[in-house]
């Protein structure tokens, strides 16, 4: 079948849709704090959560093909570096951010040693036991002086006090409400904010030299490293990025709560699945996948939230599937709709959507090295 | 060395449960090359399913073998329709279709009997999860002067016997022989007429229903079946068959029965400064201090790529 529209990249037609789809996601940035009631700014600053872990570990498995199942730890380190930053020395969580990012960035390119001579399902293992190890270690005699053990840190939250001010326009407060401890607004800032240069980070991650050595890897490891890709070099820096990352996302999850349990949430190990799960779930190895991931992830968990305890509010032609069961149905939607998702669509939501809009809008890419060649030619010309 | 040997023994009998979920990992390796993720999950389902055959009156000997019966189908059935199809297209795909039978199988188990520590006096007839062994407080033998309890003993014979009938069906059977050609080359046993996709199923099968047993064996030393109690095992599993090598079914048994002791060792003589909290890091920090001197493991054979 032939697509019923070409454009080019880089051409008119591609602009127009990058500024009309930029446009858009700007609107819903600034409807959600201004216009938004409390759960749904809660429910975006879950989402971000998820969508940097997820974006890190992306960086590491969809894009460089090494697989961890040890993210959990780096998120953890995150967290307990602003808990014990805000709570014990009372820096600011813009100071504890860089410094949890330095921490884990350490830890990561440690990890990678073993990942020059260990691989596949060997390194799954590896990272799976520093997932594991973690938070035991958080409960440790040695180092409960600092992490508090079992009860984990409380008033862990930054007092921004006077200095978050509510800005506004004619009454109109574009930011939404930032005044108080707890505004919900001020932190929905800090993690778009988050979520907007890890992204930027990832993308120019790919799209560079790095990105291109780091998908040779992936695709066939003895031959990149033939084609010159330094592979002990590359491996370390993608690992350390990615633990980095996936840091400050456990910083956010701190400040937001105010407080850590070494036992809780994503610092567990099935918190690297619930990571990997929405990577996959969105599409490995592409920019947009693990956003689009977490986006319908937060929003299959507070739906199906809902329906638990009240077998009635499930909708139509699932209720039948799930009105029996004894536990929150949200797990099984997600394992069903992995297995599915693998069988129809092994890039995730992203990669279907990039197929069915291909088979309506071609999008004729830019010849390699065209634009240097014109550049150099007028250049000439004008001589 | 009462101590020393209590110790050992505690290990030893930990460290057969692992074995025994790790030689599911490994046969499912051998066969494809898989890290199957959902073995403690499938495990735990056949140990929910022992349970409820106990409900219903069955003994627990007889339950045992209709829950290792529906292990065997429930395995051959998954490779039949979710990673057959798929195995064509990556071994990744595999890894996330049995992540997702893992966090499916989980929720199916609490959907049906429920979030709870079971039995419980709310629900069930029985009193505590039957074990295969006697269990009572008094059913201890002395080894030396240590106390070891029958329990402990039963399973670590049960492990060596299983070993010692999967060797046999390895090296002395024709199905055991096919699996081997499988796992050493699987297109040239295709080519020599062996039935690989029928060998592949067998292998999934049996490595569910060894899980099964080994389920069933774990949750009758607890007493009890929970839905979180079988991702511990399944870790130190997989552990286990890291520590051994992966497409080594002795090299399973060994690092299982070896991880169980280094626990247990260090938790016991260096609980001053390990502690209770870090002995299962210290078992993990030796494996991977083995991984890097020996990448693929104590038993495993090295894969050697082609480009």
């Amino acid at each position: 079948m032939k697509p019923l529209f070409r454009i080019k990249s880089g051409g008119a037609a591609s602009w127009v849709i990058r500024l009309l789809v930029t446009a858009a996601l700007f609107a819903l940035a600034l409807w959600i704090p201004t216009r938004g009631s409390n759960p749904t700014i809660g429910y975006c600053l879950d989402a971000f959560v998820l969508m940097t872990a997820a974006m890190s570990l992306n960086l590491l498995l969809g894009f460089t093909g090494q697989i961890s199942i040890g993210h959990s730890a780096f998120f953890g380190i995150g967290a307990y570096a602003t808990a014990i930053g805000v709570s014990r020395y009372h820096y600011s969580p813009f100071v504890t951010m860089p410094i949890a990012f330095a921490i884990a960035f350490v830890l990561g390119v440690i990890v990678s040693l073993p990942a020059l001579r260990i691989k596949g399902i060997y390194l799954a293992l590896v990272t799976l036991a520093l997932g594991l190890v973690f938070p035991q270690f958080l409960k440790w005699p040695k180092v409960v002086g600092f992490t508090k053990g079992p009860k984990g840190i409380d008033a862990a939250g930054f007092n921004f006090g006077r200095k978050n001010r509510t800005y506004s326009i004619f009454g109109w407060k574009p930011f939404g409400d930032m005044r108080g401890d707890g505004s919900l607004p001020l932190y929905f800032w800090i993690g778009l904010g988050m979520v907007v240069i890890t992204y930027l980070v990832c993308r120019g991650v790919v799209k560079s030299r790095v990105g291109r050595s780091i998908v040779a890897i992936r695709d066939n490891e003895t031959a990149a490293a033939v084609m010159g890709v330094n592979l002990p070099v590359t491996k370390a820096i993608v690992f350390g990025l990615s633990a980095g990352l996936c840091a400050l996302p456990g910083c956010l999850s701190t400040i937001r709560t105010n407080n850590v349990l070494p036992d809780s949430g994503y610092i567990l190990v099935i918190g690297s699945i619930v990571f990997l799960v929405v990577m996959v779930i969105g599409g490995a190895g592409s920019l947009w996948g693990p956003i689009v991931g977490s986006v319908v992830y937060t929003f299959v968990r507070v739906k199906t939230g809902e329906w638990s305890g009240h077998a009635e509010r499930i909708p139509g032609i699932i209720r039948p599937m799930f009105d029996w069961s004894k536990s929150p149905v949200g797990d099984g939607i997600f394992a069903v709709l992995l297995i599915v998702l693998m069988f129809v669509a092994p890039f995730g939501f992203v990669g279907l959507a990039k197929r069915w809009t291909a088979r309506v809008v071609a999008v004729t890419p830019r010849p390699a090295g065209t634009g240097t060649l014109l550049a150099a030619s007028s250049a000439t010309a004008e001589v | 060395m009462e101590l020393f040997l209590q110790r050992l023994f505690d290990g030893l009998s930990d460290g057969s449960i692992y074995a025994l979920l790790a030689l599911g990992l490994v046969i499912i390796y051998r066969g494809t090359g898989h890290l199957n993720f959902a073995q403690g999950e499938m495990a735990l389902f056949c140990t929910y399913l022992a349970y409820q055959f106990g409900e219903w009156g069955l003994s627990i000997g007889l339950a045992l073998l209709l829950a290792m019966a529906c292990g065997f189908v429930l395995g051959a059935v998954t490779e039949v329709t979710l990673v057959r199809p798929i195995a064509k297209r990556s071994p990744f795909a595999v890894f996330i279709v049995t992540i997702g039978l893992f966090q499916g199988l989980n929720w199916l188990d609490g959907a049906i009997w429920g979030n709870q520590v079971l039995p419980n006096s709310a629900v069930s007839k029985q009193q505590q999860f039957p074990s295969l062994f006697p269990n009572k407080a008094t059913d201890f033998v002395d080894i030396f002067g240590a106390g070891v309890k029958v329990q402990s003993i039963g399973t670590f014979v049960l492990v060596l016997a299983l070993t010692g009938l999967l060797f046999l069906l390895f090296n002395f059977t024709k199905l055991g022989l096919a699996m081997r050609a499988v796992a050493s080359n699987a297109e040239s046993a295709k080519l020599i007429g062996i039935k690989t996709n029928r060998v592949l199923m067998v292998s999934w099968g049996l490595a569910a229903a060894i899980g099964a047993l080994g389920g069933v064996v774990f949750a009758g030393s607890n007493q009890t079946v929970s839905m979180g109690m079988m991702f511990s095992v399944f870790i130190y599993a997989s552990a286990a068959a890291t520590l051994g090598g992966f497409d080594s079914p002795g090299g399973a048994v060994i690092g299982g029965l070896s991880l169980g002791v280094i626990q247990n060792m260090v938790a016991g003589y260096a609980d001053e400064w390990v502690g209770q909290q870090m002995k299962i890091g210290a078992a993990l920090i030796v494996i991977v201090g083995v991984l890097l001197i020996k990448p693929s493991g104590l038993f495993g054979t090295s894969k050697v790529e082609r480009v």
